[in-house]
């Protein structure tokens, strides 16, 4: 028995009773809109939804959250932009319903600047022996003995699957959860509904580029964990698929 | 209705009568007599009546429209009475075309200033000039204050000047409106420039007298129309001008065997070679990019000492413009001694001296081997010359085929595109900005253009209510292009910034981009892909690129790497082609050939005979007929041949079973009815399908197919809603959904200033798609989408007449089972471009493949 449940694209510590959330992205519509696109909003209302979906999932099984950690790339842009803050006082409020002020904590990713609602962002989270981070950054405090797991976000999994003969293809979010430098790595898939995320099977040459701290060889000794509509289900090592 | 007349044909001397001196002095210092197509044209664009004149290429075409305008024009400038505003506006879909005519026109009317000059005749000043999306702003500037009299314009630029604030002004007095190549405006680009011909009209204070000027072209009347639009006060005549150029046509093959030869390839250039070197300058037409790159790059390998980069040039549309007009260029100034394009050059512009066309493969139709001829010989009386070139069977009767319907002048029809919602949106935009309307008359004007005159009010309301902004209900802050005041039913445009959306976004050709295939070992480039069909491939897919398979590797940047695959079979469908669909007459005639062959083979006549036959049908030398002889027998003995009146399918089992279709009806209606039995075959097992086609058929492969029923449940009723389901989730229906979208500016390919890559104009639309069916099903966008890719890209009226006759029994279907597939099968199935008719559901698709991998992973550790 795991003491981690994933659910729905997020994952949740039942001991601790803390929630972890991928990369939000809020405000990427209107990064569209910005671009010219004449697009209708539904992004926030998505996001909210989706929120309601998995407290019920979860207090359906009686477990209790307690806390809700956002693990960084909660905005899109990398500026500061009104219509975007707007949206992501929706979701906090809408959250705020639920929980504590303290009880919402906001890593800080690569998209994100300053703080919010007067909360300073955090460069990781530590409880029990558990890491919550963003994933760009490298951070002495990993390497510490006492921290077991590594939570983290910000590499967008997804993978291809395809049938036998290779014609047909389609693309699903996924974790990404395996061993490295002696420590659990658990890579969350991006929030954000719009977009599938980067391919894993697919992790082109400049890799690099998305400047993680787990190397790709040791990803592809992750296993795959891929997100069904109301199950996930587990496809073993990335190099095998 | 428009009302549609024969143009008559005037005595010379009464052409003569109405041309100023110095116009006619100089006409025939330049010419003998008035050609033909003068007889039709001169005196009724004289005397101001519409018309469309159509005649072969190399006649006088561009001449005869101008002549009587440049007559009125000199006969002014003398009286000194020329004011300051546009007298006649020339349009061409061409942009180099454009250029040309400058030069043409510019010419005469230097020649007739400097006559003037020398008999002390003093003239105003007739300015010509040249508008396109290469005129810079100054240039604008200098036209708004000296307005030239004749104004050379694309139809994209025709547009833009309609919603400018001044040199509009300009415009509204204009008596003459030229749209030359009509023949080319068979797509959005024509039913763009038919509203703005509608929009032209509708400003000015009289009516633009129009000239049409076409190729040969079939049907003529609806050209006509397409010209003046639809009102019961319209006429229009049509001058129909033949074809007195002689043609000398013939259809080779490299070597006589096309099936046992195994030097085909070494003869191919072998024969282009000898057939190059016996001529002074020769232009080849190969169809694809890719043909046209392998083509000048293993002439120049093989005759290193014949050719090389001063005497063979290559000219197809993803090369520069520079590069393309340099060898147009050189080819009028006879420094070529070959040309190899794709199709690009078929259209227009002189390009000098050509005394061989050579056609690699079918050309598809009979009007586009007509038009590539036409570039043999310019000049109107001179012998054009061509040969086709075929190098398998299939194209071998193909050719023939169309070979007989140029003899026997036989032209395929051309349809234009109609009620494009897209195109109706972005049209609707530029005249919001022009002005304030009423709502019924924005409607009714609309309608006049022969492209709308079918539209109906809900589908123009529903264009009305996207662009103002009422399909998003939740929030007001999208971006809306109009207003729309139901009290006082006007409409307007909305922000500040429309007039430069609009100009910056304009047009109806969409952005396509492309990456560079490059071998992974050595970085050499083999060729270019589209950048959407890269968006499907992941690594150890394996793809053909100009006939040879790779391996895909790695992407980095705008580069793909690849390794070469040739033992390997290809995994990812090519469904995204340049290749040109065969035309529905043309396959017909096949259908029509294959229907007496078979006559003459059941009935047990000789090889001789039937070889003559052959010889007197398709107008062919005896070895030609020998190989078609062969091929036909062979097919006859196997299982019989198909022909008009039988569908045979062929059933055999590989690695799956295979229904073989000869449905000889051309790539676009065979799109249709697979996809449409694809779906319903897949319906029944919940499975996906694969399917392949080609112009000569199709295939439909899958575990069971129970095909009797489905076709029972296919009717010309219920073939369109099914088709539209079938292309749900197909990468087609979303790459047409971008190009839709982007048409109708729902994406801005510039917006501030910003140029959008495809690649994210792709990503958009992915989104927009998605956010556009949260809100109906029925966006008008997306049903033009859908549209687009039932009528234009695949041929839904003429699959509804197939239905038809195998409904009413004039066509039987008949199934027999075979152990390999039949001669006339093999291509389809070696050649056949496949993809998958989606019906499984995404969530039970991931089920499975679970399963499978659980499978596999037990069974290996087993």
């Amino acid at each position: 028995m795991e003491d981690y449940i994933l659910i729905d694209k997020t994952v949740f510590f039942p001991e601790n009773g803390i929630l972890a959330i991928g990369d939000l992205h809020v405000g990427y519509e209107h990064m569209l809109k910005q671009s010219g696109m004449n697009v209708p909003h539904t992004q926030t209302k998505d996001i909210i939804n989706n929120f309601k979906g998995i407290f019920l999932k979860l207090k359906e099984k009686n477990y209790k959250i307690k806390k809700i950690v956002f693990l960084g790339d909660i905005k899109h842009f990398f500026g500061y932009e009104k219509k975007e803050k707007l949206a992501l006082k929706e979701v906090y409020d809408f959250l705020r319903q639920s929980f504590s002020e303290q009880d919402i904590i906001f890593i800080k990713g690569n998209h994100d600047k300053f703080g919010y609602f007067g909360k300073k962002l955090k460069n990781y989270y530590v409880r029990n022996g558990i890491i919550f981070l963003h994933g760009n950054l490298k951070y002495e405090k990993v390497y510490e003995k006492p921290i077991k797991t590594v939570v983290m976000a910000h590499l967008h999994p997804s993978i291809i699957l395809s049938d036998k003969k290779g014609v047909k293809k389609e693309k699903f979010k996924c974790f990404l959860i395996g061993n490295y430098e002696k420590k659990r790595f658990i890579v969350l898939p991006s929030f954000l509904e719009i977009t599938d995320g980067i391919a894993v099977n697919d992790y082109r040459e400049d890799y690099s580029k998305y400047s993680s701290i787990i190397p790709k060889e040791a990803l592809m000794k992750f296993n795959v964990f891929v997100i069904g509509k109301d199950e996930i289900y587990e496809f073993g090592k990335l190099e095998k698929i | 209705m428009t009302k549609i007349l024969q143009a008559e044909k005037s005595e010379s001397q009464d052409i003569q009568k109405i041309l100023h001196p110095l116009v006619k002095e100089w006409f025939f210092s330049k010419f003998k007599a008035f050609s033909q197509t003068q007889e039709y044209g001169v005196l009724n664009i004289w005397q101001r009546k519409d018309i469309l004149i159509s005649a072969p290429t190399g006649g006088t075409k561009t001449l005869t429209a101008f002549l009587s305008i440049l007559n009125y024009l000199v006969i002014q400038a003398q009286e000194q009475t020329l004011e300051n505003r546009v007298y006649a506006v020339y349009t061409s879909p061409l942009k180099a075309l454009s250029n040309d005519i400058h030069k043409n026109l510019v010419e005469p009317l230097q020649e007739i200033n400097e006559l003037a000059k020398k008999k002390n005749i003093k003239l105003q000043e007739i300015r010509v000039a040249l508008r396109t999306g290469d005129t810079t702003a100054s240039e604008k500037a200098k036209m708004t204050k000296k307005v030239p009299h004749i104004l050379i314009t694309t139809p994209e630029s025709l547009a833009i000047i309609l919603t400018s604030k001044k040199f509009v002004e300009s415009l509204k007095a204009t008596e003459f409106l030229i749209v030359d190549e009509i023949h080319a405006l068979d797509n959005k680009r024509g039913t763009y420039l038919s509203l703005t011909i509608e929009r032209l009209n509708e400003l000015s204070n009289l009516w633009p007298t129009k000239i049409g000027l076409s190729a040969t072209i079939e049907p003529l009347e609806e050209a006509a129309k397409f010209l003046v639009g639809i009102d019961d006060k319209r006429e229009i005549r049509i001058a129909k001008v033949p074809l007195d150029k002689k043609i000398d046509i013939d259809v080779l093959t490299p070597v006589d065997d096309l099936i046992e030869d195994e030097n085909i390839y070494p003869s191919f250039y072998g024969l282009l070679e000898s057939l190059i070197q016996a001529h002074k300058t020769t232009l080849i037409f190969t169809n694809t990019r890719s043909a046209t790159e392998r083509i000048v790059n293993t002439l120049k390998e093989k005759f290193p000492t014949e050719y090389g980069d001063d005497n063979i040039s290559a000219h197809h549309s993803s090369l520069s413009k520079e590069h393309r007009f340099n060898v147009e260029e050189n080819l009028r100034q006879g420094k070529l001694k070959v040309v190899v394009c794709s199709t690009s050059l078929e259209l227009g512009i002189d390009i000098g001296y050509i005394d061989l066309v050579l056609m690699v493969g079918s050309p598809k139709s009979s009007a586009r081997a007509l038009q590539r001829m036409g570039r043999a010989g310019h000049k109107l009386h001179e012998v054009a010359k061509g040969r086709f070139i075929a190098t398998d069977r299939d194209e071998l009767v193909e050719c023939c085929i169309i070979q007989k319907e140029m003899i026997e002048q036989k032209i395929n029809k051309i349809t234009f595109p109609k009620n494009c919602l897209d195109v109706l949106s972005q049209q609707i935009y530029g005249m919001a900005i022009y002005k304030i309307w009423d709502i019924d008359e924005l409607f009714s004007t609309i309608r006049k253009s022969y492209c709308y005159s079918t539209l109906t009010k809900k589908d123009f309301l529903d264009i009305i209510s996207y662009l103002s902004g009422e399909y998003d209900l939740e929030k007001n802050n999208v971006y809306d292009k109009i207003w729309y005041d139901k009290e006082t039913r006007q409409i307007g445009k909305k922000g500040k910034m429309a007039r430069v959306i609009y100009l910056t976004n304009l047009g109806t050709i969409p952005d396509e981009s492309f990456v560079n295939v490059k071998l992974a070992s050595t970085g050499e480039v083999i060729g270019h892909l589209d950048e959407t069909f890269l968006e499907r491939m992941k690594k150890r897919d394996v793809f053909v690129l100009g006939g040879k398979k790779y391996l895909y590797n790695y992407t980095k940047g705008m580069n793909v790497y690849v390794n070469s695959a040739e033992k390997l079979s290809p995994t990812i469908p090519s469904w995204i082609s340049e290749t040109l669909p065969l035309s529905f007459s043309s396959a017909m005639e096949i259908g029509e050939f294959r229907y007496s062959m078979n006559r003459q083979l059941t009935a047990n006549k000789s090889k001789k005979e039937v070889i003559k036959f052959v010889m007197e049908t398709l107008y062919v030398k005896e070895t030609t007929a020998e190989t078609i002889y062969n091929y036909f027998y062979e097919q006859h003995k196997f299982i019989g041949i198909p022909t008009k009146d039988t569908l045979l399918v062929e059933r055999y089992k590989s690695d799956k079973k295979y229904l073989v279709f000869h449905s000889m009806y051309g790539r676009r209606v065979n799109d249709a009815l697979s996809r449409a039995l694809g779906f319903l075959v897949g319906e029944v097992e919940g499975r996906d399908v694969e399917i392949g086609i080609n112009d000569n058929g199709f295939y439909i492969a899958g575990e069971k197919l129970n095909i009797e029923k489905a076709f029972n449940q296919l009717t010309k009723e219920n073939i369109e809603s099914i088709l539209k389901e079938a292309i749900e989730k197909t990468d087609v229906l979303a790459r047409r959904f971008r190009h839709c979208a982007t048409r109708s500016l729902m994406i801005l390919r510039n917006y501030k200033g910003q140029t959008r890559t495809v690649g994210k104009q792709q990503l958009k639309s992915h989104f927009l798609m998605h956010a556009v069916r949260k809100i109906t099903e029925d966006f008008p966008i997306l049903r033009e989408a859908k549209r687009e890719v039932l009528e234009d890209l695949m041929d839904i009226e003429n699959a509804k007449k197939v239905l038809d006759w195998i409904k009413e029994g004039r066509v039987k279907m008949k199934i027999q089972e075979t152990q390999l597939p039949s001669p006339f099968g093999s291509n389809l199935i070696l050649q056949g471009q496949s993809d998958l008719i989606r019906i499984e559901d995404r969530q039970e698709f991931l089920k499975r493949i679970h399963q499978e991998h659980l499978k596999a992973i037990k069974e290996a550790m087993d």
